[in-house]
């Protein structure tokens, strides 16, 4: 039973960082339709920038003593990881406005082809400052190897309560911005109905754009969370695996469904730590095959997913 | 403004851009360019190993072989409109399945070749038949993950592809005794080997393509309902076409093995697949001469970064140590420059000349 309950936390922390990332992927699709690729690689970008000021040495780069400008470095490390969320609002922003919105009315292919390359940029330009090496990211919670409560005979670690509480301030902050604000009202109906929402005056280019940054700062949390939780290390490929979990997660709850994300996200999550310990088979590296293969029945017999809607087409 | 229906394309809207490149006249002094490229291309090989050292032979070799694996997303994405991000774990197969065929059951080099074309084709037109049932995007998602998850499984069977260490291959393409050829000679036996299979390759697939079933391909890409009304049956093209163009990629990774006589799940991550899609799209992936362009950028880059690194940092390395970020810059600029690759940019300027009166 504790090895039970054990897994369950376990596959709670990872389904809340899934969800987190699930959500920023529905955001946009949602929004416009776009399946986001490079979602996990701005992610990546982002920690490392909040990585660089904990550790303003870590470039590989040469003159990379500019760094040393900024005030007070290294700095403490919640208050990097919100430069990192930051930069991540900043760069999803800057991502609509010159690389999604001038590709308006053209393929999907234009848009996949730019995420494409933004993920394989990000990726080779984290490498080149940072090379390939894991970083170890310092947690802002207690994370030493006794910090942990027994909950129903299970360790209970504070980084994951730590990792549960920023997360769900984070989704309750985002719910209140889209139901309680005038862009979040805005953003809502160009999601339900873009081109009415446009006749009544939204200006969807820019209220799109908030989405984009929204949505790239959830990525960015994501991220950092990740590489806080202690349990893995921030290296450049980290968030490709994440972004395969995080999109089996929508794909299951329903790519345009935040609800369906976050029940995706957990469910993802927990296949990802139950299978693997009741099936050996999939033990640790194969623990990707799982959501994998529930991702794909769900794509062939309920492309909808648990929660999406279903989206009429005519011919 | 056009936005809010357009995000809705249908499939005949989709295609509309790679469509101008593939299915527009080729204006004379660009078919003229195309054929000289292809023929310089073509000579350069020819000559290539009396030009160059073994090492940077078969460094340019296996990127050589790589084309087969572009050429394949120019069968899939291009011709049959199925997106695919998972082409290298195809490349990876036919790796696998090549060094099984030659070692474990003891093939000939031309028939464990055939064989693992095979191998993969009939894993793509598996995977083809589940495509048919997702659409476009969702398909680039399912392919992803595949190349995602390709080493961890790979990893898996030991036998085959020597678990986490890799494994060398033991019967290896050499020149015979007799022929008393030295080691770095061998190596060019290798790549000629090589040669001839993707030349033989290419024409292969160009007929295809000119031939009924690629009318009915593009037929079915711009417009399904109207091709099925017309005959062609689409499940089994789709999965056909996806098939094919796994096997391409295949061969890609079994031709890998002849010039480096070693596997490893390494050499085949999900990274393999996006450089595949990126040198296809940056090439153009509408035309088949996209994917010489496209492997043009591929041996191109790398060798330009080495000779900037050269004149600019001084210290035996290229100027980027990750030259893998020009495919991503360069990916994005020709979206928006020319989403017909370079193929379509070469086309565009050869009309705007020829049309003047």
């Amino acid at each position: 039973m504790d090895f039970f309950i054990q897994r369950v936390f376990d596959g709670l922390l990872n389904g809340t960082i899934y969800a987190s990332l699930a959500i920023a992927i529905v955001v946009i699709y949602r929004a416009t339709g776009i399946l986001n690729f490079a979602q996990g690689e701005l992610a990546t970008l982002s920690a490392y920038i909040g990585f660089l000021f904990v550790a303003p040495s870590s470039l590989a780069l040469s003159g990379s003593g500019l760094i040393g400008v900024i005030p007070g470095l290294p700095w403490p490390t919640p208050v990097a990881m919100a430069a990192a969320v930051l930069f991540g609002v900043a760069i999803g922003a800057l991502v609509e406005r010159f690389l999604i919105r001038p590709l308006e009315g053209r393929s999907e292919l234009s848009i996949v082809n730019v995420s494409i390359g933004l993920l394989i940029a990000i990726n080779a330009l984290v490498i080149e400052l940072w090379g390939t090496n894991s970083r170890r990211f310092p947690s802002p919670f207690p994370s030493e190897q006794d910090d942990f409560v027994f909950v129903l005979g299970a360790r209970l670690r504070f980084a994951s309560i730590g990792v549960w509480l920023t997360v769900l301030v984070v989704l309750g902050l985002l719910g209140l911005f889209l139901h309680r604000t005038k862009i979040g009202l805005a953003f809502r109906a160009i999601t339900s109905n873009r081109s009415s929402a446009q006749l009544c005056g939204i200006p969807s280019g820019r209220i799109l754009m908030v989405g984009w940054a929204v949505a790239a700062g959830l990525g960015a949390l994501a991220a950092v969370l990740v590489s806080v939780s202690g349990r893995v290390f921030l290296d450049p490929t980290l968030m490709i695996r994440i972004l395969i979990y995080s999109f089996a997660a929508a794909t299951i709850g329903g790519l345009d469904s935040p609800v369906g994300a976050v029940a995706g996200g957990l469910v993802v999550g927990l296949t990802q730590t139950m299978v693997p310990a009741y099936v050996p088979y999939f033990s640790t590296e194969l623990s990707l095959l799982p959501p994998l293969l529930a991702m794909l029945l769900m794509l062939l017999f309920r492309p909808t997913g648990l929660f999406g809607t279903a989206r009429v087409e005519r011919v | 403004m056009k936005a809010g229906s357009d995000l809705a394309a249908s499939p005949e809207a989709l295609w509309s851009e790679v469509e101008a490149a593939a299915d527009a006249g080729w204006p004379q002094w660009v078919r003229t360019l195309n054929r000289t490229v292809l023929v310089a291309a073509g000579l350069l090989l020819l000559i290539l190993p009396f030009l160059v050292e073994s090492i940077a032979l078969r460094r340019n070799a296996s990127l050589l072989v790589l084309s087969l694996g572009v050429l394949g997303l120019v069968v899939a994405t291009g011709k049959a409109g199925l997106i695919s991000l998972g082409h290298g774990a195809f490349v990876g197969l036919g790796a696998f399945a090549m060094g099984a065929f030659v070692d474990l059951v003891g093939l000939p080099y031309p028939l464990a070749l055939t064989a693992s074309f095979v191998t993969c084709c009939l894993f793509g037109w598996l995977l083809g038949l589940i495509a048919l049932r997702v659409k476009g995007i969702y398909l680039a998602l399912i392919t992803m993950g595949l190349a995602v998850v390709f080493p961890s499984v790979a990893k898996r069977f030991p036998s085959i592809t020597g678990g986490t260490s890799g494994r060398p291959i033991e019967n290896t393409l050499d020149a015979p005794a007799w022929t008393g050829l030295t080691d770095s000679q061998t190596i060019a036996v290798r790549y000629y080997f090589c040669l001839v299979v993707c030349i033989a390759v290419f024409a292969l697939t160009r007929n295809l393509l000119r031939g009924r079933i690629g009318r009915a391909m593009q037929a079915v890409r711009d417009g399904e309902t109207a091709a099925a009304a017309f005959g062609v049956s689409i499940v089994r093209l789709k999965a056909g076409a996806f098939g094919y163009s796994a096997g391409l990629a295949g061969t890609a990774g079994a031709l890998q093995v002849v010039l480096f006589p070693f596997v490893s799940h390494e050499q085949f991550n999900v990274f393999l697949s996006f450089r595949l899609y990126a040198a296809a799209v940056l090439g153009g992936i509408g035309a088949i001469i996209g994917a010489i362009y496209g492997v043009i950028a591929i041996v191109i880059v790398p060798t330009l970064n080495d000779i900037a690194g050269g004149l600019i940092r001084n210290d035996g390395r290229g100027l980027l140590d990750n030259d893998v970020i020009v495919f991503g810059v360069g990916l994005i600029l020709l979206t928006f420059v020319s989403p017909d690759g370079f193929a379509g940019l070469v086309q565009r300027v050869g009309r705007r000349f020829s049309n003047r009166p």
